[in-house]
């Protein structure tokens, strides 16, 4: 798929181009917004206030730049500004359980009863990390990108961005042994 | 190495990135120190845990939402359009200036740090002002008499010549 091409045509005012690009990138962005605040009903919120930023944004954007990047920018920068703004750590984030139920079609029923019980643990953990903790942890460990993708998206130096990963997932390891009572 | 500098150096262990000094080195480390080797299980954990979490699908209804931005936009853009032409048209930008000027001068009044001096200045200037008009009113007044009995002492005048008049006719 020739994405330039696409962008154009949502420029042009074509509904299948712009019905394209939600499709390419609405799953991402949903799992970056309920990764990040643990809540299905506020991801569903962040994702749709970040298409609408898009539809407004799009005639801004240089076709010479990396579009995926330029798109993950504009999310992170949507779901840490909201974030400050209304302070999300106070609500719980959803039961990851619930979740897992929700996804059976993709996890194997010989999981685990630990493997569970650590998934979930580091699901509520990184609740217990700070935006920019969460949201480096969020692009490199979950959204499975590269170094320097992640300092492509958060506009920082390479090394900083290692740093700060290295520091999350040390955190989330020490959240992990806390929730275990310091058994490891 | 410390613990400090061995924390450091986790992530890069962990994905083979160290070169093969600095690796032996941190292995060596490992080995004796059961706290760094505990976190390191640790982060092996959470990382596998984190590759394990599945993809969230994102509802039909929220695809149905996003699908419908453009329509929506368009439909606002109907509405707001002919409002936001009639106010932006330039027969109005004389009065934006013009609002424009008198904010700037009214904030003058109202966020100077010595607003009140200045506030209580206009107030006494008003005052005096009005004093001005009255005592002028006031002059008018005494003017106005004045011009009274004047025009009637010469019409008063005119009435005894036109009596020296008629007495010459008789005699």
């Amino acid at each position: 798929m020739d994405l330039d091409a696409v962008i154009r045509e949502c420029l042009e005012g074509s509904p299948s181009a712009w019905e394209t690009l939600v499709n390419t990138f609405a799953k991402r962005i949903f799992n970056m917004a309920y990764q990040f605040s643990g809540s299905r009903q506020e991801a569903e919120d962040k994702t749709q206030e970040v298409f609408l930023k898009l539809y407004g944004a799009l005639p801004r954007y240089d076709s010479g730049k990396n579009f995926t990047a330029w798109l993950l920018t504009l999310t992170k920068n949507h779901l840490i500004d909201e974030y400050r703004r209304t302070k999300w750590e106070k609500t719980q984030r959803d039961d990851f359980d619930e979740r897992v139920l929700a996804q059976t079609a993709h996890d194997g029923p010989e999981q685990s009863l630990v493997e569970k019980e650590t998934k979930a643990l580091v699901w509520e953990g990184l609740n217990r990390l700070s935006a920019d903790m969460r949201m480096v942890i969020i692009l490199r460990d979950l959204q499975g990108k590269s170094y320097e993708e992640v300092a492509e998206i958060l506009d920082l130096p390479l090394g900083t961005v290692k740093s700060r990963v290295n520091r999350a997932r040390i955190q989330l390891a020490q959240v992990l042994k806390e929730y275990r009572g310091g058994t490891s | 190495m410390t613990c400090e500098r061995i924390e450091e150096l986790l992530s890069a262990y962990l994905e083979g990135e160290l070169a093969d000094a600095e690796k032996a080195e941190v292995a060596a480390h490992l080995a004796a120190c059961p706290e760094c080797a505990g976190l390191v299980e640790l982060m092996k954990e959470t990382s596998g845990a984190m590759a394990g979490f599945p993809e969230a699908e994102p509802s039909p209804e929220l695809m149905a939402g996003l699908y419908a931005i453009p329509a929506a936009r368009r439909e606002r853009r109907r509405w707001f359009q002919p409002v936001f032409d009639y106010l932006t048209r330039p027969a109005l930008q004389p009065v934006y200036a013009a609002f424009t000027v008198l904010f700037i001068a009214l904030s003058f009044v109202l966020f100077h740090p010595e607003g009140r001096g200045i506030r209580k200045q206009i107030d006494v200037r008003l005052h005096r002002g009005i004093g001005t008009v009255e005592k002028l009113y006031a002059g008018a007044g005494t003017l106005k008499g004045e011009i009274g009995s004047l025009t009637t002492t010469v019409v008063k005048s005119f009435n005894n010549l036109d009596l020296l008049k008629s007495g010459e006719g008789k005699q």
